[in-house]
């Protein structure tokens, strides 16, 4: 499985959403809604799936999909 | 005090979470009290509880809130929903910045807490869900019923052991009649069938341990009655004052007349020996409603369960009622679903409110032998067929809170 899924997974399971709602260039908070708490259990779960180190509001709402992939890649995720 | 009308009720609990169904199962005086089977709780020394079952298929609450929120904010968004539908209220055409939430619990949201922490001890700080925090804590429930319908309104969360959702609902009343909002949801919630939960109550000492015979554990007045069995649960009702009552033509179920409340100062956890602090409480509900205590057709008892308890509440009640106390009907009908803690007095309110619109005083199961001490018609297993007019509602938490409640049939 690519970055780019491992990532829809992860949407998926926090918010118990359908992976075709992401949207990859729409904005997180614009495209689902998604508010500061869910995106803390997201940013836990990227750090875990990917194993490296983000920090405090390094991945936020106001991030696409695609943004957020480019940052786990610019960490060294594969 | 100034009547405030009950116009709508919603009700989770053991019995039934349709009121139609509740009803139909404490008429007929069915314990729904039963082995704890969702974790194993065989090694508490009490491990038999009311459950609820069935909450998803009312519930209108979406599985990506649900991840976010105690079982108890789940139970009490579904009872709103039910009071906000038999109230006939169209949310969207209210003004919520007047519509209040008043509501009590004495626990808190203990399911979700509990899991948190275990994940903390074991697997560290990132273990615990962000959600942890607007999860477990008791005014939770308000703030997902806000939420959901954007009410905006003075609202309140009241913790005062098995008397919260009482002083909750009293409160409610008071501030309806200072013109503080047009309408208000009122009752309680509370989730305590859980391992930790379960084990707080259990070191209280109050909860039975008649475990092999769930269904006569629960057994108030009885000379072999051991505390009482714990229940799950949530009730909120609409209140309403007249004013708006009449404008808007809704159906009246009852009215809140009377309310009183003090406390024992005695110990953090049993209730006084001496019963003067309840007796008080009963009359300062009755000068409240502006009646006398002949005028009360049934009492809807704490009946804790305890000697402690049930002799104090019998001895209250003889205080106050003198000769008449014993004509008057007094019955634990949480006896049947369990002690909801501090959703108990809204349940209590709700049975109440129903044996009055069927004329049927609600029975005190397991009533076999009563304690010589205890010697009222507490209307043993079977229902009765009873006019009543005005009814009176004894709540009782630990640390000494007494609180009455006078509501009267329009």
């Amino acid at each position: 499985m690519n970055i780019e899924e491992r990532v829809k997974g992860i949407f998926k399971k926090v918010l118990d959403i359908k992976p075709e709602e992401i949207k990859p260039d729409v904005k997180l908070d614009q495209a689902l809604g998604i508010d500061s708490t869910e995106m803390v259990e997201i940013s836990v779960g990227l750090k875990k799936e990917f194993g490296v180190a983000l920090a405090d509001n390094e991945v936020k709402k106001t991030h696409s999909l695609n943004e957020i992939v480019n940052i786990l890649k610019s960490k060294g995720a594969k | 005090m100034e009547k405030i009308a009950i116009t709508g009720m919603g009700v989770v609990s053991p019995s039934g979470i349709d009121k139609r169904v509740f009803w139909a199962n404490i008429k007929a005086g069915h314990s729904m009290v039963g082995n704890i089977e969702r974790f194993d709780a065989s090694k508490y020394p009490s491990h038999v509880a009311g459950q609820v079952h069935e909450l998803d298929a009312y519930s209108h609450v979406s599985s990506r809130l649900l991840k976010k929120i105690d079982v108890f904010s789940h139970m009490a968004l579904v009872a709103s929903e039910l009071a906000i539908q038999d109230a006939k209220l169209d949310m969207t055409k209210e003004n919520l910045k007047r519509c209040g939430i008043f509501v009590g619990n004495a626990l808190g949201g203990w399911l979700y807490a509990e899991t948190e922490l275990r994940d903390m001890y074991l697997e560290g700080r990132e273990g615990v869900s962000p959600f942890m925090a607007s999860a477990w804590f008791p005014a939770a429930p308000q703030g997902q019923i806000s939420i959901h319908y954007g009410i905006k309104g003075y609202s309140k969360t009241v913790v005062s052991d098995r008397a919260s959702s009482l002083m909750a609902i009293a409160y409610a009343a008071r501030n309806l009649i200072h013109d503080k909002n047009d309408f208000i949801l009122a009752g309680g919630m509370e989730a305590p069938v859980t391992p930790y939960a379960l084990l707080c109550c259990n070191t209280s000492g109050m909860l039975t341990k008649r475990n092999n015979e769930p269904g006569k554990a629960y057994r108030p007045f009885d000379k072999s009655r051991d505390g009482y069995a714990i229940g799950e649960g949530a009730g909120i009702m609409i209140l309403e004052p007249q004013k708006r009552v009449k404008s808007r033509g809704a159906h009246v179920y009852a009215n809140i007349i009377g309310y009183g409340t003090t406390t024992d100062g005695v110990d953090r956890i049993n209730p006084s020996s001496d019963p003067k602090e309840l007796t008080r409480a009963i009359n300062m509900a009755l000068e409240d409603a502006e009646l006398e205590p002949s005028k009360i057709d049934y009492i809807c008892a704490d009946g804790a369960g305890t000697i402690l308890g049930d002799v104090t509440e019998t001895m209250a009640i003889k205080e106050v009622f003198n000769s008449y106390s014993k004509k008057i009907p007094v019955s634990a009908p949480k006896s049947m679903f369990g002690n909801l803690l501090g959703a108990s007095g809204a349940l209590d309110v709700i049975t109440t409110v129903l044996a009055m619109e069927n004329s049927t005083v609600p029975p005190t199961i397991n009533l076999e032998n009563p304690d010589p001490e205890c010697d009222l018609d507490y209307c043993a297993n079977k229902a009765q067929s009873k006019e009543i007019k005005n009814a009176l509602i004894i709540n009782r938490g630990r640390g000494g809170i007494n609180v009455v409640l006078v509501i009267q049939k329009p």
